[in-house]
């Protein structure tokens, strides 16, 4: 579903650097799109995302953090603590009404870019 | 509102980022237990706890990586970094004490100055005047276009009749006002002067300013003889009324009149004219003004505020047409010379235009010294860093990256210059100190200095707006003198600084590196001889200044003024009043001669009017030429040696009710009389009742008016046939004239105990009050100068010794192989003399460019005289090759073992 390589005959870095890059703008949008459910925390987001792209995805779950920062950095999440379910408290972020048309600007320019290369695999 | 959103989250991230990383830390503790719990539950109890933390681990990936990179993009890191850079920088300096010091001092000294003299400008040009909307005030004066050989003037003062015609007529101002700046003689236990100023209703509430105690002047009391009232200032009511709340209604004895007083003005307000403590109406202290005779007795400073929605373009116009339509109102017969009047916003009046100069060239100066500062602390930084090449090579080898290494040398560089600037608030607030108690009434003759009195030295502070400049000047010298050094020194050739250790190695590095040096330094030879050439053409100006006979001999001269009241002595008993005095003080044991006169000479100029030739071409009024009027008594001429050209002197015989006599000075006989003698003569003087009188001598001039402008016409009148209450007493003595004040105190007491005495002085102090401008710019400019030159020749110095430095074992080489001493030295001292060179042409192309903003500040003396010139280029290049020739003979003296093992 999403464009991360998983080839092995590669480098390892060269690799991640791709992943990195791919993942910037995609992992960005799928937090967005996430959230737009509900505030969830960080790991329900990542297990929201991991259920839905099934093991596509396999980016480590620690890098939603630096792009979790990245979103509200933007004013595109806001976040606060709240009791879990579990009785711990965690940080629940929220999407902003700023950051949903974000996501639908992301979304429809991502669809736009889909759609050209689809044309581009018919014709050839 | 995302903007808004993000930036409360990095505030609340900065705001508090213990809290942040202790948040960030609970997340991600949050995140890995649950994923294990997750793990254990998926694998149905298969599972050992520790191996489920372990795969929640590997499904997380490395925490403290993952914090890292959060950390970073949150904006944190930025700090970790300059809290590292900072502490390495500090280790750094403060392992070189001597360079650490050497360095701070030359900051202090540079932003020092430089904020000094930045205060100097901002409160004398730049600081809105203290005002109500100070924009919107303009200064109205008469112009009077040239005639008789007079030069065209745009910046004559009203008299009462012409401004009150005007400021009826007019619609373009909301309100106008009139000043006029006067002495005055205040009695009470003791008789004291006080500095004044005679205005109308309009003046304070055009400034929009009213009394904080009291109230202001209303129409009743400008009127001739109307109610006498006072305005004080709140230093005078501090210092003569002990600050007493009750004073309104209290009477002040001022020039032998009871003054009543209704109100004290805010503190600091000294009006236009800077000096004030005293105001009154001109009705009360000036009543003839409303007589229509007097309708040409120019005295007043027009201030108006311009009226809502006018522009002052249209003010300025209207004012031409009004000014002339008023003017023509009071002339009398014949077609009116063409005075008008033209109106000009009053902050641009704020000081003189020799002072605006002076200052901007003073700043300029002043920065030319940072900037060397700059470049010699920029070679410094360079030789440091090539000694830390390995070190650098290193960091750069093992993955620094070259950014972050620029940004901890900068670190460096800025940290330097931030103390620098700490320091320099030291050295700037000397320097405003003593910049603001420069008395600008005697160093700046007033009438000479044109502006607003009240934009003075005394205004002078160090304020925020200082600190913000200095604190500005400190960043930017610190990236100026840092970033090149540190672009230079990370420049990644370092291979070769990693294979030996020996820089030296690579031609291509070294011509670079010294390249950048030798550009620095020849800018800064180039900036000294700039600097240098500027303040040897302001002393050799000086030294013409100096020079200038003023037409009278002021050694042993003691000057003080005095003042007597109609209410004292009438007019007619001043005469024998002043007779008397003079006999008296003549007896002083010391004193030789002994004088009175109304105007000291070179005070920026006296009381000038009219004069008719009598049986020459009938002119009509208002356009006979001008000529300036000094009362004097017979022994004025001998006391202040003002030779006797032709004719005779004033005698004891010329008094009232005898034939009026006056006497003329050279300038004048030649431009009124051309080709024939004036002895003789009738003439008509303006003042003084001399409406028919005798020319009866020709004396030399005198400069009255300033020592760089050749004296005008002048005509003396005898004191004795026009009395007037005021006089300046000269004595010459035969020792120092200072010491006999005293005495010459106690006899003036004797002979009339009211009088008050004041303003004394020698006539030496007076004289060398008149270049005290010039001697202020040139003392502060030389300065700057020197401190120029000595940076230059350090900073050749530097780089020559740097280079020898570099080049000892390709020196020691040659000397093995048989070069000889002298051709070692001619080798170094050669580079010294190549880099001198190319600095000298460079500044001597720069400083004939920019040394023209001079030419209105010289006198007698071109901006590109080449004497000075010359001069200044044999004592950099002298010095520039001193600094060499150091370096060169440590070179000489080698010792090729030595070198070579090195």
């Amino acid at each position: 579903m999403f464009f991360i390589y998983q080839g092995t005959a590669v480098p390892r870095d060269a690799r991640d650097a791709e992943k990195e890059e791919l993942l910037k703008g995609t992992l960005d949008m799928l937090i967005l799109q996430t959230l737009t459910l509900q505030p969830m925390h960080g790991y329900a987001i990542a297990q929201h995302i991991e259920r839905l792209s099934g093991d596509v995805l396999a980016v480590e779950q620690g890098s939603l953090y630096p792009a979790l920062e990245r979103l509200q950095k933007r004013g595109w999440l806001t976040s606060k603590w709240a009791p879990s379910p579990t009785g711990r408290r965690a940080r629940y972020y929220t999407l902003t009404p700023s950051g949903r048309r974000q996501l639908g600007a992301e979304i429809s320019s991502f669809d736009r870019v889909l759609a050209a290369i689809q044309r581009v695999l018919e014709r050839a | 509102m995302s903007f808004l959103d993000g930036f409360r989250h990095r505030l609340r991230v900065f705001g508090r980022p213990r809290s942040y990383e202790r948040e960030l830390d609970e997340e991600l503790r949050f995140h890995l237990s649950l994923e294990a719990m997750q793990q254990e539950h998926a694998a149905h109890g298969t599972l050992s706890p520790p191996d489920a933390r372990f795969r929640a681990r590997r499904r997380f990936g490395n925490p403290t990586f993952h914090k890292e990179e959060t950390r970073a993009m949150s904006g944190l890191g930025f700090f970790d970094m300059a809290r590292q850079d900072l502490r390495f920088a500090l280790r750094t300096l403060r392992r070189t004490p001597g360079f650490t010091a050497i360095a701070i001092l030359t900051l202090a000294l540079g932003i020092g100055a430089n904020t000094a003299i930045f205060s100097a400008v901002d409160a004398m040009l730049l600081r809105p005047l203290p005002y109500r909307q100070p924009d919107r005030l303009m200064q109205v004066s008469i112009t009077v276009p040239s005639f008789n050989g007079q030069p065209e003037s745009d910046d004559v003062p009203w008299s009462y009749l012409k401004a009150a015609a005007f400021r009826d007529a007019q619609h373009v101002f909301s309100s106008v006002g009139l000043y006029s700046r006067e002495s005055v003689t205040l009695r009470a236990t003791d008789a004291t002067r006080e500095e004044s100023e005679v205005i109308d209703e309009g003046y304070l509430p055009t400034l929009g300013l009213s009394p904080s105690l009291g109230r202001n002047f209303v129409t009743d009391e400008n009127r001739p003889n109307g109610r006498r009232s006072v305005i004080v200032s709140e230093s005078f009511w501090n210092r003569r009324l002990n600050a007493d709340p009750s004073v309104l209604g209290r009477t002040l004895d001022i020039e032998g009149a009871p003054f009543t007083v209704i109100g004290v003005m805010a503190a600091g307000f000294h009006g236009l004219g800077g000096r004030a403590d005293l105001w009154m109406t001109i009705g009360t202290r000036r009543p003839f003004m409303f007589d229509p005779n007097e309708a040409w007795d120019h005295e007043f400073t027009m201030v108006g505020r311009l009226a809502p929605g006018i522009s002052p373009a249209r003010a300025k116009s209207d004012a031409a047409v009004l000014g002339a339509r008023a003017n023509a109102a009071f002339a009398t017969g014949g077609p009116g010379p063409s005075w008008a009047a033209t109106a000009r916003p009053l902050d641009g009046l704020r000081v003189d235009p020799l002072m605006r100069r002076s200052l901007l060239v003073l700043l300029g100066a002043v920065a030319f010294v940072l900037l060397i500062a700059c470049a010699n602390l920029a070679n410094l930084f360079l030789a440091r860093a090539s000694a830390r090449q390995r070190e650098i090579a290193v960091r750069l080898a093992i993955g620094a990256s070259r950014r972050r290494l620029v940004r901890q040398l900068l670190t460096e560089s800025l940290l330097l210059s931030v103390l620098g600037g700490l320091a320099s608030v030291a050295v700037a607030s000397l320097g405003v100190r003593t910049l603001s108690t420069l008395n600008p009434e005697r160093a700046f003759p007033a009438q000479r200095i044109g502006g607003l009195g009240a934009v003075n030295f005394s205004t002078i502070q160090l304020d925020w707006r200082a600190l913000v400049f200095a604190a500005g000047a400190a960043l930017v010298t610190g990236i100026l003198f840092g970033l090149v050094p540190a672009t230079q020194a990370t420049r990644p050739s370092l291979t070769a600084a990693l294979k030996d250790g020996s820089p030296h190695t690579s031609l291509r590095g070294i011509l670079r590196r010294v390249t950048t040096r030798n550009l620095l330094v020849v800018v800064e030879l180039a900036l000294a001889l700039v600097l240098l050439a500027g303040s040897g053409v302001m002393l050799r100006s000086l030294a013409h200044l100096l020079s200038v006979d003023p037409g009278f001999d002021a050694g042993g001269v003691l000057t003080l003024r005095l003042n007597s009241t109609p209410q004292a002595r009438p007019r007619d008993s001043l005469p024998a009043f002043y007779h008397t005095l003079i006999a008296q003080l003549r007896a002083i044991p010391g004193v030789t001669d002994a004088a009175l006169g109304d105007c000291p000479p070179l005070a920026g100029g006296c009381n000038s009017t009219m004069i008719s030739r009598h049986g020459g071409i009938p002119l009509t009024l208002g356009s006979e030429p001008l000529v300036g009027v000094h009362w004097v008594t017979p022994g004025w001429f001998a006391t202040l040696r003002v030779p006797l050209v032709s004719g005779r002197l004033f005698t004891d015989a010329d008094r009232v009710g005898g034939p009026k006599v006056v006497l003329v000075n050279a300038t004048a006989a030649r431009r009124f009389w051309p080709n024939e003698s004036p002895i003789g003569k009738r003439v008509g003087l303006g003042q003084g009742g001399f409406d028919t009188a005798t020319v009866v001598g020709v004396v030399g001039d005198v400069h009255f008016g300033t020592i760089d402008s050749t004296p005008g016409a002048d005509a003396f009148i005898p004191y004795a046939q026009s009395p007037r209450n005021g006089a300046l007493v000269y004595l010459r003595t035969a020792g120092d004239p200072a010491l006999l004040a005293s005495a010459a105190r106690r006899v003036i007491h004797d002979v009339g105990a009211d009088l008050p005495v004041y303003d004394v002085r020698t006539l030496a102090s007076r004289v060398g009050d008149a270049s005290a401008q010039a001697r202020f710019s040139s003392l502060l400019i030389l300065m700057f100068a020197g401190a120029a030159l000595v940076l230059a020749t350090v900073g050749i110095y530097g780089v020559i010794s740097f280079a020898v430095a570099q080049r000892t074992r390709e020196i020691g080489i040659r000397i093995a192989l048989g070069a000889d001493r002298g051709s070692v030295l001619r080798l170094v001292v050669s580079q010294g003399a190549a880099l001198t060179t190319i600095g000298l042409v460079l500044g001597l192309g720069t400083a004939l460019v920019t040394t023209r903003v001079l030419r209105s500040l010289l006198f007698e003396v071109t901006p590109s005289d080449p004497v000075t010139y010359g001069l200044v280029v044999v004592v950099l290049a002298v010095s520039a090759l001193a600094a060499s020739w150091v370096p060169a003979r440590r070179a000489a003296a080698l010792q090729p073992t030595a070198a070579l093992r090195e």
